[in-house]
């Protein structure tokens, strides 16, 4: 416990969290604005001549449960992205100010210091999430009462979404620590992560699709494994688009690479001469 | 000079016994079979050229670098298994080891909430190696004199009876290097122990009582300075002055000594002592204008014992 708070004073001492804070609140703001005009334009419904097989699609994205869902969870996109790079610098700015080999010498059990900044990158990925949460609760009520869908809050397929969204913040934060810990240098596991989940999420599809239409459709289902992709049929509304999979099993995959990745931060940890 | 006095009894006898001590990396054995003790309430130089594996040695005593065999304690117990670490060893590696965006005080403050010691020890640590105007002024800000007193604050926060040096005289000024030995003697004589590392000589003379040099990894010579120094070939010399230089070599060279002549017209006597000298002279009616005993200092001694033993690995 005295572990955490040290890390988490870490944190508080310096600017990173405030300026990353910053950053992710002007996102929040660019992407509600997209999201208001999506919303806008499914709620009108008027999509002309649409072909048979994304009719269905579309149905389902512009049904009421999924437009609120997808407002409740607006600033996801980068959100988790802010949460992963905070996550890999609780570790590399270690290795980058040196101060790792005080650290060390102040708690040598460097599992429990792992742990430590496991939980401490996980505080505040969920503090990122509750305010974005907060700040969504406030605005997405008005964006669907203007397009006359009411504010959902009444069901309980939103909530769900929006604890779902929370989950996500946390496991992308883990992710981030077992990153840090696999490459120390500060720019180095900065790039990864950013191209891990920018590469993952749209990279991997036109990847993958290019795939399935030459050996077939199965490949398709292998999004399923791309951790963004995983994280974002996690907190999917409730109506299952159809032709994916299951909302739980994007859950699995996403918290089989946080245990997958904290682990080897913790174990790899341990080991390692500091000098 | 401590502002909170005695080192707790709790931190038992405060020896380091290094013992068989070994690191072999891929190509090189930084420390090979290394074994000496460090006695408490004294100010232990340890001692080699560049390279020599000061800093390997001290980084497997402190649990960083994991030893390829043999054992480093202190007071009996390995780093890793001390229940209390920062209240046993205080340690200063590298005086740029504090995040350049944070304070003085902060950095302090994360270290005492990770080892469970009150943040008010930040400030009295600050305090203690003359930082507190500086405390709210960030890293980055701090000259290297100031982050190694920072350093040293750090390694005081648990008031340790063991204190471990790597090099704490690097970058400092004259005033700083004094500020330095005198902070550290003071720290020996309240019956702490204390290891420092370093690679200049002249600077341990002053400051050590004990030296243990290395070079390639081995342990050359271990003992208190003047034992290490008197143990040299170069023995203790005597240079005498005279207008009378041949007479006084005569007669000298009759008691057996061995008599040089230094470039400055002086005589250089060894084998008899300044007394015997000045007897010897007052016998032959020889005028004596200077009679100085010369001792060898750390620096000959040093390059002597580890000569050819430095070489690049």
């Amino acid at each position: 416990m005295t572990l955490v708070r040290s890390e988490l004073l870490k944190i508080r001492t310096t600017s990173t969290w405030w300026i990353f804070g910053l950053i992710s609140l002007a996102l929040w703001a660019l992407t509600l604005f997209f999201n208001w005009l999506q919303t806008e334009a499914l709620a009108g419904g008027d999509f002309g001549e649409v072909p048979a097989d994304q009719s269905d699609q579309l149905q389902a994205v512009s049904a009421a449960d999924n437009l609120a869902a997808n407002l409740y969870t607006n600033g996801q996109f980068f959100g988790l992205l802010i949460v992963l790079l905070l996550g890999i610098v609780v570790v590399t700015s270690e290795f980058f100010h040196q101060t790792v080999t005080t650290t060390f010498l102040t708690a040598p059990h460097r599992s429990a210091v792992m742990l430590a900044k496991l939980v401490a990158a996980g505080v505040l990925a969920l503090l990122f999430w509750l305010v974005t949460t907060v700040l969504n609760l406030v605005t997405a009520p008005l964006i669907l009462n203007s397009v006359d869908v009411g504010s959902q809050l009444g069901s309980g397929a939103i909530w769900r979404a929006i604890a779902l969204n929370g989950l996500a913040y946390l496991l992308w934060s883990v992710l981030g620590v077992g990153l840090g810990v696999l490459i120390r240098s500060q720019i180095g596991a900065t790039v990864t992560g950013i191209l891990f989940y920018l590469g993952g999420a749209i990279g991997a599809v036109i990847v993958l699709s290019l795939l399935a239409s030459r050996y077939g459709d199965w490949i398709n289902k292998l999004q399923l494994l791309v951790p963004s992709l995983a994280s974002g049929l996690m907190v999917g509304g409730d109506t299952d688009i159809p032709g994916n999979p299951p909302q739980w099993a994007g859950a699995l995959v996403l918290i089989g690479y946080a245990v997958v990745a904290g682990a080897i931060g913790v174990a790899t940890i341990r080991k390692r001469d500091i000098s | 000079m401590m502002s909170d006095g005695q080192p707790r009894p709790s931190a038992g006898t405060g020896q380091i016994t290094v013992s068989g001590l070994t690191k072999q990396y891929k190509n090189v054995r930084a420390v090979d079979n290394l074994s000496f003790t460090v006695e408490p309430g004294r100010v232990t130089g340890f001692l080699g050229p560049n390279g020599a594996g000061k800093t390997t040695t001290l980084r497997m005593l402190l649990n960083l670098v994991t030893p390829s065999a043999g054992t480093a304690t202190v007071g009996g117990s390995r780093y890793a298994d001390l229940p209390d670490p920062l209240r046993t060893v205080g340690a200063v590696l590298e005086a740029s080891s504090a995040h350049k965006g944070r304070t003085g005080i902060n950095h302090l403050r994360v270290i005492c909430a990770a080892a469970g010691l009150p943040k008010e020890r930040a400030d009295e640590a600050l305090a203690l190696v003359g930082l507190s105007p500086a405390a709210k002024r960030k890293f980055k800000g701090y000259s290297l004199g100031m982050k190694q007193r920072l350093g040293i604050a750090a390694a005081m926060l648990g008031n340790p009876q063991v204190l471990i040096l790597d090099e704490p005289a690097n970058g400092l000024d004259p005033e700083g290097i004094r500020w330095m030995r005198g902070f550290l003697k003071g720290l020996a004589a309240e019956g702490r122990t204390v290891l420092v590392s370093s690679h200049l000589l002249s600077e341990m003379q002053l400051l050590a009582d004990d030296v243990v040099i290395i070079a390639a990894g081995k342990l050359i010579r271990q003992g208190p300075v003047d034992q290490v120094m008197a143990s040299m070939t170069h023995g203790v010399r005597v240079r005498v002055r005279t207008p009378q230089a041949d007479d006084l070599a005569a007669v000298l060279r009759e008691q057996a000594a061995t008599v040089d002549a230094d470039p400055n017209g002086a005589l250089l006597v060894s084998g008899v002592d300044a007394p015997t000298v000045g007897r010897v002279a007052l016998a032959a009616k020889v005028e004596l204008h200077e009679l100085t005993t010369e001792r060898p200092d750390l620096e000959g001694v040093f390059l002597e014992l580890t000569a050819g033993k430095a070489e690049i690995r």
